[in-house]
């Protein structure tokens, strides 16, 4: 019996329109973009592809954030050429121009007193700013969700930071690298004693110290928590608890005092996605030390090509791999950067891993049971409307800690509070 | 100093779409030899659902007793087996629980299982609190314990781990 049969492979990494997936997906607010890329009023124009669905992103005199459909309804030419301008966003080609609901307001070419433009209305989904993010809903307007309430894009802006990154596979495959806490010990094991976002925290001595984690695997309202636990002192675990909120959020286990990081994986089309990383501190704000490392690719972020989202290390140099650096115990891979450590063998399974090739071992299970939780979530949807977890603000109102504890107890008892957003109050870490 | 080449690399084209199509394609043959043990009459009736399907070297039992370094199972059709014999070439035992009353042979097993290097998988299915104390039994020998109230864990746990 193969380990997932391949119609339910494709079912999980397929999000084009029309497919399960893709229909989960659109039920959801997700990053469309970071706001840094429409940073003025009438500022050039940005190329969005998600979910296979290809759309240019502008800011109009006003303010307003549209996100429609990059093609002009005339001719076909791609709106990314468009002049932003006068409240609108005008094809270079003949004129017709659009304001940010994708609605035609101008067709030169018919007479001054012409309706023909109201007929003309263009795909376009809501953009709204949250954070530092620009976000969208691809679904149904009648069943628009909340707006999204992760406390990560609600803290002051001070005390936040997000960066993006392109990776060059299916996002399936890169979120399945955030609640699978067994692979720190050995990937990321040289940047819990140098990089400037993890080290020095007490937690980092018990990952260290103990390479064979135990897993507890439990649900959530909105998805799933992970439990990796480690020996401590004696009569003791070290407790990393990673929540995931469905389908594509998830949060690294804090250390110390250090911000607290995460993710959002947001599939671009079926064999690219991108990868929001965040780091935010829930009471105070990001030292300029902290910032700046964000900003130079440490912790979870990445040094990306100036005036692109593509990392510098990418497949095409080998992700810069430095075997000397690898024998000298810098890096476990030879990679730098936590980022890079996991894109760059996230991105050699191929565009699209095969599962149904795969050996997986019981430490797997926080795998198994995210894909078993997507694929029923998507055929629920399907076939009986049911709205899927993760869509309620109140189920992403989560944290992620790192706590010791007593052997006897359960880290889902302990950390109930620990694990739910509590404004003015730290995180719980080690 | 960095010995990275700039051109396009192997593992670059290695990881293209179209390269994808010549990876070596054989069959992966089962490997794992599973023992499915259910702890407690609700879980008895989840194993043999699971029995009923079709595996490769997965065998299924319920507990009657075991205590530390022996005990009885029985197979699912009745006969009981020592806990000695069934774990005699195992790799990897899962047992499941919906409550307490199987914390004594959770624990037993989960030691036995340590001693003789076999990886130990739980499912507590249920809300989690009924079974607290099988739980707790569990923790210092389970790889994994699975909190589930959805049935359907044990068996994509099982058809993942290729038993």
């Amino acid at each position: 019996m193969a380990v997932l049969r391949k119609d339910i492979n494709e079912l999980l990494t397929q999000t084009g329109p029309g497919t399960p997936m893709g229909e989960l997906f659109r039920q959801y607010w997700i990053p469309a973009l970071l706001a840094e890329e429409l940073p003025e009023d009438d500022c050039p124009p940005v190329r969005v592809k998600l979910l296979s669905e290809r759309m240019v992103a502008f800011r109009d005199s006003e303010g307003r954030y549209g996100l429609i459909d990059e093609f002009c309804a005339h001719r076909g030419a791609s709106l990314w050429f468009g002049r932003n301008e006068g409240s609108g966003l005008r094809c270079p080609y003949h004129g017709w121009k659009y304001d940010v609901t994708g609605q035609c307001i101008e067709v030169p070419s018919e007479a001054d007193n012409s309706s023909f433009c109201q007929n003309v209305q263009l795909t376009s989904y809501p953009l709204v700013k949250i954070g530092d993010v620009l976000w969208t809903h691809m679904g149904d307007a009648a069943t628009r969700p909340p707006l999204p309430e992760f406390e990560w894009v609600h803290v002051p802006a001070e005390q936040t930071y997000t960066s993006k990154r392109w990776q060059q596979c299916n996002w399936l495959q890169a979120f399945e690298g955030g609640i699978d806490s067994s692979h720190v010990t050995f990937l990321h094991s040289g940047g819990l004693k140098t990089d400037p976002l993890f080290k020095g925290a007490k937690g980092n001595e018990y990952n260290l110290n103990d390479t064979k984690p135990f897993f507890e695997v439990a649900d959530s309202v909105g998805g799933l928590f992970v439990g990796a636990r480690r020996n401590a002192e004696e009569g003791q675990y070290y407790w990393r608890i990673t929540p995931w909120v469905m389908p594509a959020f998830t949060m690294v286990p804090p250390r110390g005092d250090h911000p607290v990081h995460g993710h959002f994986w947001v599939p671009i089309d079926d064999e690219n996605c991108w990868t929001y990383s965040f780091d935010y501190h829930p009471v105070r704000a990001l030292t300029e030390t902290e910032r700046q490392a964000m900003i130079d690719g440490h912790g979870v972020h990445s040094k990306n090509i100036p005036g692109t989202y593509r990392p510098m290390a990418n497949m095409d140099n080998d992700y810069l791999i430095d075997r000397e650096a690898q024998k000298r115990g810098e890096t476990y891979s030879g990679v730098a950067g936590i980022a890079m450590q996991d894109a760059s063998l996230q991105e050699s399974m191929g565009p699209i891993v095969d599962r149904s090739k795969e050996r997986l071992v019981p430490a797997d299970s926080g795998i198994i049971k995210a894909r078993q939780k997507l694929r029923k979530a998507a055929i629920a949807l399907r076939d009986e409307g049911v709205t899927p977890p993760g869509v309620d603000p109140a189920h992403q109102r989560v944290r992620s800690a790192a706590v010791v504890l007593p052997q006897a107890e359960s880290f889902l008892d302990s950390c109930r509070d620990a694990v739910k957003v509590t404004p003015g109050v730290a995180q719980t870490s080690v | 100093m960095t010995t990275a080449s700039m051109h396009l690399s192997e593992s670059a084209r290695a990881a293209s779409a179209s390269e994808s199509r010549f990876r070596i394609d054989v069959p992966i043959a089962p490997a794992r030899a599973a023992r499915v043990v259910a702890l407690d009459d609700r879980a008895a009736s989840v194993v043999r659902r699971l029995a009923q399907r079709s595996w490769a070297h997965a065998r299924f039992y319920t507990s009657r007793e075991v205590r530390d370094g022996d005990g009885l199972l029985h197979e699912l059709d009745g006969p009981t087996v020592p806990l000695d014999e069934v774990l005699a070439g195992t790799d990897v035992v899962v047992v499941l629980a919906t409550e307490d009353g199987g914390r004594a042979a959770a624990a037993a097993i989960g030691r036995i299982c340590g001693r003789r290097g076999i990886t130990t998988a739980g499912v507590i299915l249920g809300d989690g609190f009924e079974a607290d104390d099988a739980v707790a039994a569990l923790r210092p020998y389970a790889r994994v314990l699975l909190l589930s109230a959805d049935e359907g864990d044990a068996f994509e746990l099982l058809t993942a781990l290729r038993v």
